[in-house]
């Protein structure tokens, strides 16, 4: 009884935090948290009181910018879903599963930046940047909601009638409030990718927050913001199935400009843009391993490292987050009123796109790691506390069941920590997507260099650092799976479709 | 241009186009449903009219617009919330002097704009040194006509938080190594290139070894920004930028102040596609030079903010070309 | 100790309980018994709502946290006696009085040897007696169980019986089994489609009578 320790069983799931956990604090000698601006609260006290007087009235045409950010998403994201459906059918084809993961390993900034430079200022540019990546993701999710289903009646009938038939009699109407769900809550994702498209040159509502920000014009800025926030809160009043097709038919009319399409460009970039420069000079293997070598080892390699360094701390506080927050909306610890405040905290986190909150960090806190990983955390927790919050809701507490802080660590905690790991792992390739992408606001993760050698017009430079970055998604994307299906975490397609 | 690009063309055309008949539609048959009595035949006339009206007018505005747009657009190196306001006037100028409809195109970064020249999407820009030069080298064919009278002669100036105890020297301040320093966009002239050029030369180390952070704040006003709050101890920044500020009373001097001048170098200019001519017949470049070079209106000169403009050459260029080359801006 | 007055309840809109008058004193051993759903689980909830403070309870479905310990899980039972800090830390860091503690109970339970092992690697007889340590462990004058020695053996039943009826002064119990109810209960209640039809001391009641109308 006196040396019991060496018994006691941790399961792996602790194991596996308190390696994560070890991992993150290993990264925070070499992350910089400092806060560089002079006299952080005064900017703060400017933020805070431009909300109290929102103003629409500088912005140049905010309503064109609600349309626009409203129809590239509703094109993106639909387009996205038809494709994706399609290729979710032949989503078992090793080489589609590889290309899908490619392509939704680069983030939908990324994308903008590529197509930015193939169809300029086309509308094209912002379509295929939310259109292209939401495919990928729409494949793999519509194949897992597929994989996850019921087959048998499918089987039964399979033989006696065509396939499509049988498919749309035996396993659409099973799945199809799992396609719903997923779908409409892609819709609200595509909203908010249109709108930080925007701070790269889309007409939609980023473009003028992020000059607003830039200028410090707060007033502009929480107008933009609260413009924003409606929109997305209303989303169940005017997403309408009813209404879809007029808004597909007059989606394009809003986003056309007089920009055209040069093929020459297209052409172009394929030949010659992106072809490594020592082999458009004609020079050798050896010179192009120097580029390739000079490339990697003095903007890739500090890229990866401060891109996984920002991701390790930003999941470890992401977790944290997590823990702390999903209470707020769970009925075994809050009232009703309690809990609407909750819920209404957590929705503003929520949908405000980590981009923006990295971008409000920075113009406070001067650029750093800090601002960055706050911002990742403080939208990525509230999203996982969102669903750990209803998750909790279902949990079968017995009637003698102790309260507060005792119940939170004895009774609730350990019942959802599996979960709570699921959620976290899946997100960690998410967190990584995005973190590389905070690069483009000055935080020298890998976007950072993606996005220098884009200003410098070197597109062979950029498309290998955005492949680097791709590949690191990618290895990261496995790991979790791995470990995932380690620590036998599923999520099942409820979950998935959330 | 036909009518139906051109409803495409403007945001509220294209709204009035489409709201116009199906709202129509739809009050008709609300109507039919309802049944009428005489006071709703009368508003449902006012109605129709009315409806019948916007339609004329949508169309008409679209119509009467025949020759094709010249479009232009200028690197976003400052103010960005007013771009579109400062270049509309300029547009409109334009558009009166070459008789043939002129658009203003904003865009939201340096690389922007030379790829929409690039593209064919813009045929005429308002570059800076470095943006033009890298765009004439992707263009082919494309000229520098019109320079500011201050662009012969352009500074950057390196400017320092009062807490650094930096003060205006005449040689170029080396004590401003290991603080935090932050340049304009990266693609500027006067905020990236030339400062690290200056840097380069005298302290001979790139930027990176030399400070204790580097940052791009992203344009010349938000440099002058994040240095007078602090969050860099040292930028530089565009010298037309600095005064057009100090003008307008947005620059703190307790805060921040000008440590040290750099030498004179040639910076923005209009740069046109050599196929213009094609589009709009022979001559067209001269007719769009000259008519650069008439802005006399101090209303429109303010938005660049120069005191007028002259001719330009590619050759004026081509020390910030060899400059470029020489940091490894351009292969 | 407890008082219900024609008391009623219903469920979906079907009525679960109805008519219920009782009286229980304290130190009573008292077993319902009746077919499932004949109402004993909710009339063992309207009891627990008389006074939840002083009871400890062993839910049918256990209310085990499956990833903790059973040491965590029969300490749970101690929570509302000990300071927040004292539980968080016991938590992370099982401390020695409460392991002395639990492994006592355990040992009376024939469980002690699975001290430190998740809830979740357990049998369910083991989960059972896990849920009746929990309850021990609390330590209050009333028990409610419902069904506390379904998944055992009959040796282990007597055991956690005799148990059960030694450490509470009042024990009211949800049973099937009518010879332990004999046994180990000084009265019997009978439920049938939400009525009490038998309310007897055990010393009055025949076990044939009985196995005709509730047994299995």
């Amino acid at each position: 009884m006196e040396n019991n320790a060496p018994i006691f069983q941790r399961p792996s799931r602790w194991k596996i935090s308190g390696l994560f956990i070890l991992i993150a604090l290993a990264c925070l000698p070499f992350a910089d948290l400092t806060i560089n601006t002079f006299d952080p609260m005064a900017e703060l006290d400017r933020l805070f009181s431009g909300l109290l007087s929102p103003s629409l009235y500088p912005i140049e045409s905010p309503i064109d910018a609600l349309l626009q950010t409203v129809a590239f998403a509703i094109l993106g994201v639909s387009s996205g879903s038809v494709i994706g459906f399609s290729l979710a059918q032949i989503f078992h084809f090793r080489l589609v599963r590889t290309i899908c993961a490619l392509i939704r390993a680069v983030h939908e900034l990324f994308w903008a930046l590529i197509f930015l430079q193939i169809f300029g200022l086309h509308p094209l540019t912002g379509l295929l940047a939310i259109g292209l990546p939401y495919t990928a993701t729409f494949a793999k999710v519509y194949a897992e909601i597929l994989e996850e289903g019921d087959r048998r009646a499918f089987d039964t009938i399979r033989h006696s009638s065509s396939f499509t038939s049988a498919f749309f009699y035996a396993r659409l109407p099973d799945l199809w409030q799992h396609f719903i769900a997923y779908t409409s809550y892609r819709l609200e994702c595509g909203l908010r990718s249109s709108t930080i498209l925007g701070f790269i040159g889309l007409p939609t509502l980023g473009y003028y927050l992020s000059s607003a920000f830039l200028e410090g014009q707060y007033s502009e800025v929480w107008a933009l913001l609260i413009l924003f926030y409606l929109l997305i809160a209303s989303i169940k009043y005017w997403v309408r199935p009813k209404l879809l097709p007029v808004y597909l038919l007059i989606s394009p009319f809003i986003i056309a400009n007089d920009s055209h399409i040069s093929f020459d460009n297209v052409h172009r970039f394929f030949t010659q843009d992106i072809i490594p420069l020592p082999i458009r000079n004609g020079q050798g293997i050896s010179e192009l391993w120097l580029w390739f070598y000079n490339l990697f080892i003095n903007e890739a390699l500090p890229g990866i490292v401060n891109s996984l360094v920002l991701t390790q701390l930003a999941l470890i506080l992401t977790g944290f987050i997590t823990l702390v927050w999903f209470p707020l909306i769970s009925k075994l610890f809050f009232a009703r009123f309690a809990r609407s405040i909750g819920h209404f905290f957590l929705v503003v986190m929520r949908s405000t796109p980590e981009y923006i909150l990295a971008f409000i960090l920075l113009t406070l806190w001067g650029p750093s790691m800090l601002p960055a990983i706050i911002a990742l955390a403080l939208h990525n927790g509230a999203i996982i506390a969102h669903l750990m919050g209803h998750y909790s809701d279902a949990l079968p507490l017995r009637l003698d069941a102790t309260k507060g802080l005792n119940r939170y660590a004895y009774e609730v905690v350990p019942r959802i920590y599996g979960q709570f790991m699921a959620f976290l792992f899946y997100r960690w390739e998410i967190i990584l997507r995005e973190s590389a992408i905070l690069g483009i606001l000055g935080i020298t993760t890998l976007g950072f260099y993606i996005d220098s050698a884009i200003q410098d017009i070197r597109l062979d430079r950029a498309m290998v650092l955005i492949i680097i970055t791709a590949l690191l998604n990618v290895c990261i994307d496995t790991i979790s799976r791995h470990i995932r299906s380690r620590l036998r975490l599923s999520m099942g397609p409820e979950i998935i479709s959330k | 241009m036909t009518a139906f690009e051109s409803i495409v063309r403007n945001p509220l055309n294209r709204l009035m186009f489409l709201s116009t008949p199906i709202t129509f539609i739809i009050y008709q048959l609300q109507l039919i449903k309802n049944g009428s009595n005489r006071m709703q035949s009368k508003l449902r006339r006012f109605i129709q009219s009315s409806f019948l009206a916007l339609l004329v007018t949508s169309f008409s505005s679209t119509v009467l617009s025949a020759p094709k747009t010249l479009m232009f657009s200028a690197i976003p190196d400052q103010d960005q919330t007013q771009l579109i306001k400062r270049f509309a006037i300029v547009a409109d100028y334009l558009s009166t002097k070459l008789g043939i409809p002129v658009k203003y195109i904003p865009v939201k970064s340096y690389s922007a704009a030379i790829t929409a020249f690039r593209n064919n999407q813009i045929q005429l820009a308002w570059f800076g040194g470095l943006s033009g030069v890298r765009a004439r080298l992707l263009v082919p064919g494309s000229e520098a006509i019109a320079q500011g009278l201050e662009d012969t002669e352009f500074r950057s100036y390196f400017i320092a938080h009062h807490s650094t105890g930096l003060q205006a020297s005449k040689d170029f301040p080396k004590n401003i190594s290991d603080k935090t320093f932050t340049f304009g966009s990266k693609g500027s002239t006067s905020g990236r290139l030339m400062p690290e050029f200056f840097i380069r030369e005298n302290l001979q180390k790139p930027p990176n070894d030399v400070f204790k952070r580097v940052g791009f704040s992203g344009n010349h006003s938000r440099t002058i920004a994040l240095v007078q709050t602090g969050a860099y101890q040292v930028g530089a920044t565009n010298y037309k930028v600095w005064e057009k500020e100090m003008k307008a009373g947005k620059i703190d001097s307790s805060k921040v102040s000008v440590i040290w001048k750099t030498p004179a170098y040639p910076d923005y200019q209009w740069t046109i596609r050599g196929d213009v001519d094609q589009f709009w017949g022979e001559g067209f470049k001269t007719r769009v030079q000259q008519a650069l070079l008439e802005i006399k209106d101090p209303a429109l000169l303010k938005s660049f903010p120069r005191s007028g403009f002259i001719k330009a050459s590619n050759n004026d260029y081509q020390p910030i070309l060899e400059t470029a080359r020489k940091i490894g801006l351009i292969d | 100790m407890f008082h219900l007055q024609s008391a009623n309840a219903s469920y979906n809109n079907k009525d679960v309980l109805v008519d219920i008058t009782l009286q229980i004193p304290a130190g009573q051993k008292l077993a319902l018994i009746g077919h499932s759903g004949s109402g004993k689980s909710t009339l063992l909830k309207l009891l627990y709502q008389q006074r939840p403070q002083d009871i400890s309870l062993v839910p049918q479905d256990y209310g085990l946290v499956s990833s903790l310990s059973v040491f965590h899980n029969v300490y749970m039972g101690q929570l509302a006696y000990q300071p927040l800090w004292y539980n968080l830390v016991n938590l992370i860091k099982p401390l020695k009085k409460p392991l002395q503690d639990v492994e006592q109970i355990l040992d009376n339970i024939k469980l002690s040897d699975k001290l430190l092992e998740p809830v979740a690697q357990l049998s369910g007889g083991q989960q059972q007696r896990t849920a009746v340590a929990r309850a021990m462990m609390q330590g209050s004058d009333i028990l409610l169980a419902d069904e506390p020695v379904s998944s055992l053996d009959e040796h282990q039943s007597k055991l956690v019986m005799s148990l059960l009826c030694n450490d509470f002064d009042t024990v009211v119990l949800a049973m099937h089994d009518i010879d332990l109810a004999l046994t180990y209960c000084d009265r019997i209640i009978g439920l049938d489609h939400g009525r009490i039809t038998i309310d007897a001391p055990t010393t009055s009641l025949n076990r044939n009578d009985l196995l005709d109308i509730y047994g299995e």
